[in-house]
This record gives C-alpha cells, sequence and structure tokens, in this order.
C-alpha cells in the first residue's frame, strides 16, 4: 500500500558542499516530482540548479568530489546505489554548454552514441537514430556535422542524443540561453510533445520568464534552497517574489500589477493583457504617446557628427559564402545602437568591419573619415573597442589590473598614465578596488566587466559589444547594460549586437536588422519594433510589453512607458 | 608506470587526454611553417604544453602529448617518423610530473607549480631532462631508419623543446596551476594512491632517468660527430669502427634508452597523490 | 577553413575497409624501406603516385608540397655532409652520398604521400572505428578520434582569441625570437583555460549517455572486410614479395656508400 503512486523523482533534505567550498550549493532541498510532470526551475546564477540536475542521475555524489547529505531517489532507487550510467537510463540530463556535449563527426553517430553505451543491437539503434531525429526535426541531417549545425540545430540535436537512450525523465539546463528567439521556440516546441504524446517527465531550468509560461510548475532556488515551490500561473503572478529572487518578471503582468490590480487578476501574456487592457475601458492617450515619439526624435537631433560609413559593403569569406551584401549604414557620435538579426545573420560580421578585424570583399567602411583598410587594426582599436562575446577568449593575466593594464601597456604608455588609465575604467565598470583580484576568480559577469574595462582602458570613442548579457541572469544582466548605458551617457558611442529583445527595447537608441547578409530593417528602436511582421521574418520576437503596445495600436518600449501613456477607464477602479 | 594505463578508468581523465592532444595539435599546425628542419620539427611554441599538461594533468597530459604530436603530423607530414614521434612526446609530458615527486620530502609542499626558487630550478631542471629524453627517442629512431643523422635532430630538439618550455613554462604554470587547480583538474585530484606506482625507488628511477636521457645525447651527439675523425669510434664506442655509422648510434644507445625505459619504472608517483589527499581533508566518495 | 586532409569522393580507394588502409600504409613504408638505390625509390614512389590517382587524392599534394620539397632538399644536404662514399664530387662531398641523399629524400617524402593518400581517403571515424577493431582499447581510440574532431574547433576559438588580441593592440609579427614566443601567452593561455574549462561538462555529458555504463558496447558503424579488400591486399602482398625477392637478390643497394 506505501507506494500506490511512485512519484518520478524525491528529494529528500538534500544538501551538498563542492570540495573546496566554503557554502553550500544545495542547502536542505525537499522536492517531488510526478510521473509525467513539467517542472520549471528558476533562480539567479549559483543558485544551485545546475547542481540540482546533476544529483538527479548520480553525478552527485558519483562524480564529484564533495559532502552530499540527503537522499534522491529516482523512480524508487536512490542515486547512492548505482553508477551515474545506471541513472542514465532514467533520467536523461541536457547540459546548458551544448558545444561540448556533441563528441562525434555526424548526427547520427551522435545519435547513436547513447545507445552504443548501452549496447543496443544496431537494428533497434537505426530505428532509433530514424525515430529520435524525426521528433526533434532534424530528419536528413544524418550525414551532417554537428559543429556545422546552427546554435538551435545543435541544441536539438543534444536533446536528441539523450532521447536516444529512451528515459523516462528528461532534464534540459538552460536549453536556451545562446539561442535566437526562433532557436528557443523549436526547443520549446519539441518538450511540449515530448510531454504531451510520450509522457515524459520534465524538468527544465529557465532564466527567461516568457517561455516558463506552460509549465505545471516553478521552483524558485535562491542561495541553494527552495523558497517557492507552487503552479507555474501563481509564482508568474508573484511579481515581488520574482523581482526578490533576481528573476525578470513577466512584463504584461508587472504593468498591470503597477496599474493596481491584485495578484490573483493579474494577467500573464499579451493575449490576456489586451483582453483585461479593453474589459477596463482603458485606452491609450495619444498626446503622450506623441510625446515620446517626440523624445525619439529629439534625441536624434542630438547625435553629432558621423563616426562609422558604411557604403555597399560586401563581404564574401574565402569559401565563397556572401555574409553580407550592400550594407549602408552611418553610425552618428553618441548613439546606441543596437545589431538584430538570427545566429548566422552576418550581425557579427558586420560589426567586426568596423574595427578592421574584417576586410570587405566590396564597397568600404570609413571610420572618423578614413577608410578602414588604410588604418590597420591596431590604430583602429584607438576609436573602435571591441569586446568579445565570451571574456574568457580575452583574459589572460593573473590580476585585474595587470589584464586592464594590457592594451594601455602594449601601445608604449608611461606608468602614470596606465595607472590612472586602469582606475578610470575600473570605475567605469564598477569594480574599483579589485585591482589585485584574480581574473578567473570572478563570477561571469564580473569577468564580462573586466573585458570592458580592458577595451575602455584605451579610451576609443566606439564601443562594439558583441552579445554583452549572454550567460547572465537577470541582475546581473540589468547592471551591465545600466553600467553600458552610463558610458553612452558620457560620450560613447555603443553597437551591441545581441538578440536579447528586451535589452534592446529598454536601452539602445537605434536599431538595424540583418538578415542574410542584408539590412531590411533600421530605424529608432521604436520604429523598428513597430513592424512585427517584418521582425517575425527575420526570426525575432519583439518582448511581450511592446507586442501588447503594438496591438493597442501605439508602440511602447518599457513597462514605465506603457504605464505613463494609459488612461486608465472609468471601470479601473471599481473592483 | 601503472598510472599510465590505470587512468583509462576515469572519464575526465579521458577527455582530459582528448583536450590536450587537441590543443598541443591546434597550435603546432599554424607554426608548420617556422620550420628548423623542414618537415622535422618547427620553431614549436607549442612545446610548453607536454610539460605543463604532464605537470598538471599526469599521465593523461603524456598521452595527450603523444597523441596530440601525431595529429599535427596528421596536417601533412604523417609518416613511419611518426612511431616515436609519439614515443618520444609522450616521454616530454611523462617525465616532468614523474621526476616532480622525486625533488620533495614527504609533508613538503610538492604542488606543482615554479612559485618558489626550488621549484622553479626543478622545472628547469626537468624540463632540460625531458627535452633531451624526446630528443633521444626521435633521433635515435631518425637515425636507425635512415632519415635524419642523430646528430643534426638530436640537439635541435632538446634545445627547441627546452626553450620552449623554459620561457613559456614558467609563465602559463603560475597563471594556469591554480585555476587548474579550482576546477579539481589536477591529474593528482582526480585518480586514487592505490592507481598510481609507489615510490619505493625514487632516488635510483632518478639517478637512471638523468644517466639514460642526459648520457645517450652525449654518446649520440659524440658518435654523430665523430664520424668525421674517427676518434671516438677508435676509443672503441662505436661497435664497428667507420663503416656503419648508423648501427653505431642505434646500438651504442641502447643501454641508455633501457635505463630510461627502467627508470620510467622505478619512479613514482603515488606520494604525490596522498599529498593532495592529505591536503583536501575528506577521501573521495568514489 | 577545413584543416583537414579527408576529401569526399566515392573512388575504389575510399571504398577499401579501413583497416585494409591501415596494412597498405604499414605495406607502403615496408615498400620504400627495402631500397637504398634512388632509381629503385623512383619506382616506390610511382606506385604510390599511380594509387593516390586512382584515389583522386593528389590534389592534396598543393597543400604539402612545400613540406615535400623542403624536407626533400635538406635530407640530401644533410646526408652529403654527414655520410660519406668512394667518388669524391666536389669540396668534401661524395657522389654516393648525394645518392644516398636522394633515396633518403624520396624514401621520407614516399612515407609522407602515403600518409596524406590514407587521410584523404579515411574519414576521422573510420580510423577510430579500424582502430578499435584492430584491437586498440575504445577509450584510447575515444580520445584520438575526440581530438582530432576538436583541432578545428580549437583552431576557431584561437582565431577568435587572435583577433580579441589583436584588436587590444598585440602585435605578434615584432621582436627577437624570445620576444615572439613570449607574446605568444596572450594567445595559449585563453586556449588552455577555455578548452580545458569544459572538462567537467564533457565528462559529465559523456557519463549521463552511459560512457562506462558496462565494460562491452554495440557499434552504429559496421565494418566489413570484402572481396574488394582482399583483392587489393593479395595485389599489394605480391608487389611485396617480389620486392623483397628482388632485394634478397641483390638489387637497390647503394655501392661504395658508409655513413
Amino acid at each position: 500500500m506505501e507506494q500506490t503512486i511512485q512519484p518520478a523523482i524525491r528529494i529528500r533534505d538534500l544538501s551538498y558542499r563542492y570540495r573546496g567550498q566554503e557554502t553550500l550549493a544545495l542547502d536542505g532541498v525537499d522536492l517531488e516530482v510526478a510521473e509525467g510532470e513539467f517542472v520549471v526551475v528558476m533562480g539567479p546564477s549559483g543558485a544551485g540548479k545546475s547542481t540540482l540536475c546533476a544529483s538527479l542521475n548520480g553525478l552527485i555524489p558519483h562524480f564529484f568530489r564533495g559532502r552530499m547529505e540527503g537522499e534522491v531517489e529516482v523512480r524508487g532507487r536512490s542515486t547512492r546505489d548505482g553508477k551515474v550510467g545506471e541513472f542514465a537510463r532514467e533520467v536523461g540530463l541536457v547540459f546548458q554548454d551544448f558545444e561540448a556535449q556533441l563528441f562525434s563527426t555526424n548526427v547520427a553517430l551522435e545519435v547513436a552514441f547513447g545507445p552504443e553505451n548501452f549496447q543496443v543491437e544496431r537494428e533497434e539503434m537505426v530505428r532509433r537514430v530514424e525515430s529520435v531525429l524525426g521528433r526533434v526535426r532534424l530528419e536528413g541531417f544524418e550525414g551532417r556535422q554537428p559543429a556545422t549545425l546552427s546554435g538551435g540545430q545543435k541544441q536539438r540535436l543534444a536533446i536528441a542524443s539523450v532521447l536516444a537512450i529512451e528515459p523516462r525523465i528528461l532534464c534540459l539546463d538552460e536549453p536556451t540561453t545562446d539561442l535566437d528567439p526562433l532557436g528557443k521556440l523549436g526547443v520549446f516546441e519539441i518538450a511540449e510533445e515530448l510531454r504531451n504524446r510520450d509522457d515524459v517527465t520534465l524538468i527544465v531550468v529557465e532564466h527567461e520568464t516568457e517561455e516558463t509560461l506552460e509549465a505545471d510548475r516553478i521552483v524558485i532556488l535562491r542561495e541553494g534552497k527552495i523558497i517557492a515551490d507552487r503552479p507555474a500561473r501563481e509564482v508568474l503572478r508573484d511579481v515581488d517574489l520574482l523581482e526578490e529572487s533576481r528573476i525578470m518578471p513577466l512584463q504584461v503582468t508587472r504593468f498591470f500589477r503597477q496599474m493596481g490590480l491584485w495578484e490573483a487578476q493579474l494577467p500573464l501574456t499579451p493575449a490576456e493583457g489586451i483582453v483585461e487592457f479593453k474589459r477596463r475601458g482603458w485606452r491609450i492617450d495619444p498626446e503622450r504617446h506623441r510625446e515620446l515619439v517626440a523624445a525619439d526624435e529629439a534625441r536624434e537631433g542630438r547625435y553629432g557628427e558621423p563616426l562609422i560609413e558604411v557604403e555597399g559593403l560586401t563581404h564574401r569569406y574565402p569559401n565563397g559564402v556572401v555574409a553580407l551584401e550592400g550594407v549602408d549604414m552611418t553610425v552618428r557620435r553618441g548613439e546606441f545602437l543596437a545589431v538584430l538579426g538570427q545566429n548566422g545573420s552576418g550581425k557579427t560580421t558586420l560589426v567586426k568591419h568596423f574595427n578592421g578585424l574584417l576586410k570587405p570583399s566590396g564597397g568600404t567602411v570609413r571610420v572618423e573619415g578614413e577608410e578602414t583598410t588604410r588604418q590597420g587594426i591596431r590604430r583602429l582599436g584607438q576609436t573602435v573597442g571591441y569586446v568579445f562575446q565570451n571574456p574568457d577568449h580575452q583574459i589572460f593575466s593573473d590580476t585585474v589590473f595587470d589584464e586592464v593594464a594590457f592594451g594601455p601597456k602594449i601601445r608604449g604608455m608611461q606608468e602614470s598614465d596606465i595607472n590612472e588609465r586602469v582606475s578610470e575604467a575600473l570605475a567605469a565598470v564598477g569594480l574599483s578596488g579589485y585591482e589585485k583580484e584574480d581574473p578567473f576568480g570572478l563570477t561571469k559577469g564580473e569577468r564580462q566587466r573586466v573585458a570592458v574595462a580592458s577595451v575602455l582602458a584605451v579610451r576609443p570613442e566606439v564601443l562594439i559589444l558583441d552579445e554583452p548579457t549572454t550567460g547572465l541572469d537577470y541582475a546581473e544582466q540589468r547592471s551591465m547594460m545600466d553600467l553600458v548605458k552610463r558610458l553612452n551617457e558620457s560620450g560613447s558611442t555603443i553597437i551591441a549586437v545581441t538578440h536579447t529583445m528586451w535589452v534592446v527595447a529598454e536601452y539602445a537608441h537605434r536599431a538595424a536588422v540583418i538578415k542574410d547578409g542584408r539590412m531590411i530593417l533600421s530605424g529608432t528602436v521604436r520604429e523598428v519594433f513597430a513592424k512585427e511582421e517584418i521582425l517575425r521574418d527575420a526570426s525575432l520576437r519583439p518582448p511581450h510589453i511592446v507586442s501588447m503596445g503594438n496591438s493597442l495600436g501605439s508602440t511602447v518600449l518599457t513597462v514605465e512607458e506603457l504605464i505613463r501613456v494609459t488612461e486608465p477607464g472609468p471601470k479601473g477602479e471599481v473592483e | 608506470m601503472k598510472e599510465a594505463f590505470t587512468m583509462w578508468r576515469h572519464t575526465q581523465m579521458v577527455v582530459l587526454v582528448a583536450l590536450s592532444a587537441a590543443i598541443y595539435a591546434a597550435v603546432l599546425i599554424p607554426f608548420k611553417g617556422f620550420a628548423i628542419i623542414p618537415g622535422f620539427t618547427e620553431i614549436r611554441p607549442a612545446n610548453v604544453f607536454p610539460f605543463v599538461f604532464g605537470l598538471l594533468f599526469g599521465p593523461a597530459g603524456a598521452w595527450g602529448a603523444a597523441i596530440g604530436n601525431l595529429i599535427g603530423d596528421f596536417f601533412g607530414t604523417l609518416g613511419i617518423g611518426s612511431i616515436f614521434g609519439f614515443v618520444g612526446n609522450f616521454f616530454l609530458g611523462f617525465i616532468p610530473y614523474k621526476m616532480w615527486g622525486a625533488f620533495f620530502r614527504r609533508g613538503e609542499n610538492m604542488e606543482p607549480t615554479v612559485n618558489t626558487g626550488k621549484k622553479l630550478a626543478v622545472y628547469i631542471a626537468i624540463s632540460i631532462l625531458a627535452s633531451a629524453v624526446c630528443a633521444d627517442w626521435i633521433a635515435w629512431f631518425n637515425d636507425l631508419i635512415g632519415f635524419v643523422p642523430f646528430a643534426a635532430l638530436g640537439s635541435i630538439i632538446t634545445v627547441n623543446n627546452a626553450v620552449a618550455g623554459i620561457v613559456l613554462g614558467p609563465i602559463l604554470l603560475l597563471v594556469l596551476y591554480p585555476r587548474v587547480k579550482r576546477w579539481g583538474l589536477l591529474w593528482t585530484e582526480i585518480m586514487r594512491p592505490d592507481e598510481v606506482s609507489a615510490a619505493r625507488f625514487q632516488t635510483l628511477g632518478n639517478l637512471l632517468m638523468w644517466v639514460g636521457g642526459i648520457g645517450a645525447l652525449v654518446v649520440g651527439l659524440a658518435i654523430g660527430l665523430g664520424i668525421y675523425d674517427q676518434g671516438f669510434a677508435a676509443a672503441g664506442f662505436a661497435p664497428t669502427a667507420g663503416g656503419a655509422g648508423g648501427a653505431a648510434i642505434g646500438l651504442a644507445l641502447l643501454p641508455f634508452l633501457a635505463l630510461i625505459v627502467v627508470a620510467s619504472f622505478l619512479l613514482g608517483g603515488r606520494e604525490q597523490v596522498e599529498a593532495a589527499e592529505e591536503e583536501a581533508g575528506a577521501p573521495r566518495v568514489r | 577553413m577545413d584543416p583537414f586532409l579527408y576529401l569526399d569522393r566515392d573512388t575504389f580507394v575510399h571504398r577499401l575497409d579501413p583497416r585494409t588502409k591501415m596494412l597498405l600504409l604499414v605495406g607502403a613504408f615496408v615498400l620504400t624501406f627495402l631500397f637504398v638505390n634512388p632509381l629503385y625509390q623512383l619506382v616506390v614512389f610511382a606506385v604510390v603516385i599511380v594509387f593516390g590517382a586512382i584515389a583522386r587524392s593528389l590534389v592534396n599534394l598543393k597543400r604539402i608540397w612545400f613540406i615535400l620539397v623542403m624536407v626533400g632538399l635538406m635530407t640530401v644536404i644533410l646526408w652529403s655532409i654527414f655520410a660519406s662514399g668512394e667518388t669524391p664530387l666536389f669540396w668534401f662531398v661524395e657522389r654516393e652520398a648525394v645518392l644516398y641523399g636522394v633515396a633518403i629524400a624520396l624514401r621520407i617524402d614516399i612515407t609522407i604521400i602515403a600518409g596524406m593518400i590514407f587521410l584523404s581517403t579515411t574519414r576521422n571515424e573510420e580510423i577510430a572505428t579500424g582502430l578499435v577493431r584492430i584491437g586498440i582499447p575504445y577509450r584510447f581510440a575515444f580520445a584520438i578520434s575526440t581530438a582530432l574532431r576538436l583541432v578545428p574547433t580549437i583552431a576557431a576559438t584561437g582565431s577568435t582569441i587572435g583577433q580579441a588580441q589583436r584588436s587590444r593592440g598585440l602585435d605578434l609579427e615584432s621582436g627577437n625570437l624570445i620576444q615572439r614566443i613570449r607574446k605568444n601567452t596572450p594567445l595559449l593561455i585563453p586556449v588552455f583555460v577555455s578548452t580545458i574549462r569544459s572538462t567537467n561538462v564533457f565528462s559529465m555529458a559523456l557519463e549521463s549517455k552511459g560512457f562506462g555504463a558496462s565494460p562491452e558496447r554495440t557499434y552504429f558503424l559496421q565494418l566489413s572486410m570484402g572481396r574488394r579488400d582482399a583483392l587489393v591486399l593479395l595485389m599489394f602482398a605480391v608487389l611485396l614479395a617480389a620486392a623483397l625477392a628482388l632485394r634478397f637478390a641483390g638489387y637497390g643497394g647503394l655501392e661504395g656508400f658508409s655513413r
């Protein structure tokens, strides 16, 4: 009688401390997940989300040396009682870093890898490869090299390679980080289908709130403890809880919350929001909306002289692939430009022309009036600073000071000048006092800042940031972008390549949309986000609040803007 | 030597072999153009990696160096010479971690980095020895099969390896050691003491390795250069004076190479794993 | 750019079992080691080139011709200096030593070209599977094939890192040898760190897919030695036997040469 319904996962009082660490990664976690349930785990960086995932198939305690207390049971069996390999049959684990989990030279072999280890017969393997690739929509890709797939395809392949083991429980650790909006959608569609059709139990770690709407439950972790474990829609309505937990609340929900609605009434999606907005008889004040547009226009008028002028830029890679074709654009002093487009659209190729890393195959790029081909990377580096996506691709020094001083030093500056530049740059990124720290010991967000500081130390006019918010949690993203905004306000011209749409809406002034190497849209962010159709064509989706505004006939960029232009009707106060 | 085989049980060690090999090969390839003896050896800043890999990843670093060099050959120079390129580079990664423990007393801090004068001195000495042993194998084999005379290859490989190791190694080790340790990827943290050779004949092994490694190089160079004046051959070193220099070097070096192999089995390594274990306190779960 | 030599073509040689090709490679090494006479080496050279032509792989010579020429030249020069013979040619160099150098140059180039043909016609995963089938332990073969696969990835990372450091002002082109070697630290450290950092995730992903779950495993990729393989091996065995017979009959040596 005691086990009428066996939960898929039962975690009792689980604590874990990594070797050499002072704090607990997990601290007294209790969690049950029923068969067929869809649970989303959220929380800021370092909350213990990945540790929780690793405890599900026995990687903790078997793989890491550390101290585990408490019990994890997978379908009634304690993970202490078997090898990782045995639990891997039950629990499929897909890691955040999908590059690091693809081992094979072609797609079919990648999918067959798990079954090979479990000594599945070859005929059965062939069947599984076919069926699993169908489920993740990678039919016909069997012979492709995983390295040649797009980010979204790679992530789907990583999922397929785990599905081929036919686990009953699937755990995805931040499956959509680094994917463009279309790639994200693809992953979630597959997750939905797995759950509906195959009754797979799903545990997904996610930091983008907009992606969690379909979950049954949301579990919030903070500092190794579970601080909330409730039905998804209930948690999503608890705006205060989310903000305290450094998770971005849904914009539509936040809007209605700030307009004074009670928690239980709060709509979650743009569609629900529009219904509620209209039901209450609210309307948008056209006069106040015109003020917003006028402010945009005034800002447009304040920019300085053109710094970067691009004319008819075409770029062809040595293998003949045309990455850019006929791009014209001008960036003026003081702008904050966002360059948008799906993975592989050519946006990074475009900005790499601005500091001379790439040379045009056709057309010209002029920086401060002179063609980049005549200036050389070293000289251009003084004018145009480039912060690469992954800070680990440039950090090599022992201390933060040395890292930031590298640029000025290599340009032969005096020691006193160098010291001044370093303190100035570190102050700008909010890392004063970190001079002697070891850059490799900092968090990802802090390393990102060190990378920005090391570019700032050369005092460039223009700062290019490639995906500055990838891999950061909400609070870190905010503080990173607040920093960029301050730099812009104190005179730097900013060009940011990104696919985090709310960042564009809240921070950028202008946007350019690249699709298949051509610029299909450019203008103020408001103008660009108004054209939702064209954006969708480029696999982009504006943030919820923008969509809602668009449906109401006026493009707003932030929750605050929508509040400013909303005229609550008489019914607003009644309830 | 035991740990070079038992290490394959650990998934992390297998991955470290693959990653070390890939890094080594990837950095070797762009320098293929900067040849010293074209096709045989180039200016190789990448050659710092076997020392660093060896000290940090132990046997995984040694296999990584061997495989990495082989893959480097895949990009243009795969040939019969690749066989002893494999062996030589294995020793380039093997000797550093194997010899390291022999220079420290039990209880003394033996973390493989160069933060003290003594450690730096040990590092430099070991780098030179490892370079020589690597050169011994490669040059001996290439001479034996009649590709390149020992004297030409032996000295160049020794100097080339040692320069990269001594110029870049300390910088890299100082920066990398604390990180690799933080990530829990030091070989002494991944492997268990009983999987590693005990250090019973540590001192003898240390001595024999020096005699074998440096001896082979000196004798090989002497015979190779001595062919002009026959003096060395007349002194009775070369079994058949004059006629077959190739066979002379091939045979005269054999005892020294045998010493290297014997020393490899005598040297320990367990003491380093035990020291790491003590420092960490609790033994691992597995 | 794809740094691998493999050429995706459908030729007779491509279709051979990788184990057959490994045997042929070893056979080519043996063949070229039999002779020290440059004329005989030329014949072996021709055999290898014809085989390469059948495999439609000679296009890769474009990528390694410089190495081949340099290896050849250096070998001739080295042996002219280090070896001796009977017939003086000029200064202290003798004719036999030069001839020997030429033979060795051909021999080295032959082994490199044979290696090139092997790599041009055999996929990485075929090499790995072939290694397992000839008795190499799976984990060792896995490490080799993973390393092979990762090289282009790391090369790409390396080039990104190079771009990042150059745009910060790093200039690798100037300075003396030691300075230039030292200037590589801003490249080598990030290459190392960003690659090694993934070790744990990589290992966890492997174990999560059952790596090492049981001592045995099955294989998706099938290898089978067919009639074609037998035929090629037979032909090659005959060739080798003929060459051996020739050598033992005293042909293909070099008179008057000594080291």
